[in-house]
């Protein structure tokens, strides 16, 4: 049971960090971004090259992947997402956009990093082993407490940060923030800037644990979208929830359900189906915020 | 309404803002059609006429928030028009929306404090933060609560304190009695006349509430359709047949 929940709040925090730049992104600009998931590859890969090619520290494998991506974000929302949403006014156009640039990066990945599985060296040796109860490996241990970190820091930046304030004054006044004086531009751009580089810190942390490779970034966008499902979209304590949920429940269905066999996602997809019948607009769905 | 009667005119007699055939369309169908007014340094001046008259295209392409088609705006001597939302709110212009506009899901400190967005002093902010609590006390009481839990009556308050954060030289006051129970739409009022006497702010205002709007105005412009069809003093428009019939109903 120990060892159960221990694995869904490792799971659960990465996917929370996922779910937290995807929902940053729907909140500020109203846009599904699909490529989320290539993203979070993209970052995997930059780690992997800057650690296992280059020789050089985890941490600065994690930096370059973090900036890198908020580059790769910022100038997709600036050259890509703007012009589109400022010329048409269908919500598909956007959609259509992020499904195009999904496929765009993974064009990029394969071209830039090959379609081999790729890893990195494990960070640290070891494993901590509690009576038997919980055995879990010390790397992922530090992975686990790095991804809880970088949650808090981001929870902090927004709730206290005049840049945050201003994004989620954006998210749920678009017309007033503009009164306040927030450039809607500059701090769409700082969004998505910032969504994409969680992806790609995510991508950067996993690495060290179960590798990276192309085919990775459709099925993360999914779950991605499930973890905004359960929790509601654009509210940030929905996207923490969701990424935890979903994260316990695929670590309660391996252990559980390991038996029956393969079926721990219909098992979640089935439940989820039910789950957003009765409610829509998920845990925390507000219809801003 | 003893007590809301508008500052003699404090006016400096140096032009604050002025329209000249400001024309503005929304998609083909025009909003503002030929529109000049002029304000003076420390006036209130009302905007009143009945819905879709044009007020609030006034003040929206003030803000910039709508982009005018001809004519020209001027502010203190510099042209307005064309310039980005964020830009005009550093100059000195501040307003508060129609419908109030509040955030939501932000405690009523993040809410004042997002009206000071455009500045820098934090000294000063923090200043500003504690005349703005003390002009509204209500406001105190409920700095840590969330937003959308104020009533309507509250939630004008913050937003006019959310403006007056910003330090402004000119207020624009968009329907503030709109969806406010009658009792309050007089400490509404009482509190637009001693931000103009206090801050020694220029105020412009757009109301339905004509009565209430000619009473504490040192002058008013009529608009209908687009235009404006009568100007003047307050007082004297408050007795003129015309506006009587059109916009005060019976007497009361």
């Amino acid at each position: 049971m120990e060892q159960i929940l221990a694995n869904g709040l490792y799971l659960g925090a990465q996917y929370a960090l996922i779910a937290l730049g995807l929902t940053l992104i729907f909140s500020l600009m109203n846009v599904l971004n699909f490529a989320h998931g290539q993203m979070y590859v993209f970052g995997g890969f930059v780690t992997y090259t800057v650690v296992a090619q280059f020789g050089l520290p985890f941490i600065v494998g994690l930096v370059a992947s973090a900036a890198v991506l908020a580059v790769l974000g910022g100038l997709i929302e600036k050259f890509l997402f703007r012009p589109v949403i400022r010329r048409s006014k269908r919500e598909e156009s956007t959609m259509l956009l992020a499904a195009g640039i999904a496929f765009f990066l993974d064009a990029v990945i394969l071209l830039l990093f090959g379609e081999k599985q790729r890893g990195v060296p494990k960070i640290v040796n070891g494993v901590f082993n509690w009576d038997m109860r919980i055995i879990m490996p010390y790397d992922r241990i530090l992975i686990g407490i790095l991804a809880i970190t970088l949650i808090v820091s981001f929870i902090l930046f927004m709730q206290y940060s005049r840049t945050g304030r201003a994004m989620r004054a954006l998210a749920q006044d678009r017309m007033a923030a503009q009164l306040m004086g927030v450039d809607v531009d500059r701090y769409s751009m700082i969004g998505f800037a910032l969504g994409a580089m969680l992806a790609g810190l995510v991508g950067g942390l996993l690495v060290t644990i179960t590798g990276i490779n192309l085919g990775m970034g459709g099925p993360t966008s999914v779950k991605a979208f499930l973890m905004i499902m359960i929790g509601g979209a654009g509210v940030i304590s929905g996207a923490i929830a969701g990424g935890f949920i979903l994260g316990m429940m695929e670590s309660v269905g391996l252990t559980l359900l390991a038996a029956y066999g393969d079926i721990t996602y219909l098992v979640i997809f089935a439940t989820l189906m039910v789950f957003l019948a009765i409610r829509p607009q998920g845990l925390m769905g507000k219809p801003w915020g | 309404m003893t007590q809301t009667a508008p500052n003699p005119a404090q006016a400096s007699g140096r032009k604050m803002l002025s329209f000249e055939n400001v024309e503005l369309y929304y998609d083909h169908v025009y909003a503002l059609k030929g529109v000049s007014i002029e304000l003076m340094e420390g006036e209130t001046v009302a905007l009143i006429g009945a819905n879709g008259a044009g007020k609030s295209s006034i003040l929206r392409a003030i803000t910039g928030l709508r982009k005018i088609k001809s004519g020209q705006i001027t502010y203190l001597g510099e042209r307005l028009d064309g310039r980005p939302a964020a830009d005009i709110v550093r100059r000195g212009i501040a307003m508060v929306p129609e419908g109030r506009r509040v955030f939501p899901l932000m405690s009523v400190k993040d809410n004042l404090l997002m009206g000071a967005f455009t500045r820098t002093d934090k000294a000063g902010i923090e200043q500003t933060l504690e005349s703005v609590l003390t002009r509204f006390p209500r406001l105190r009481e409920r700095f840590n609560q969330q937003a959308s839990t104020l009533s309507g009556g509250e939630q004008q308050m913050m937003v006019i304190g959310r403006a007056l954060m910003a330090k402004p030289r000119l207020l624009l006051l968009d329907e503030p009695s709109l969806g406010i129970a009658p009792k309050l739409v007089q400490d509404i009022a009482r509190a637009i006349v001693a931000i103009s006497r206090d801050e020694g702010v220029t105020v412009l205002l757009v109301e339905q509430n004509s009565r209430m709007a000619l009473s504490i105005s040192n002058r008013a412009y009529a608009l209908s359709t687009g235009q404006v069809v009568l100007s003047g003093q307050s007082a004297d428009l408050m007795h003129d047949e015309r506006i009587k019939a059109a916009y005060l109903g019976g007497e009361l």
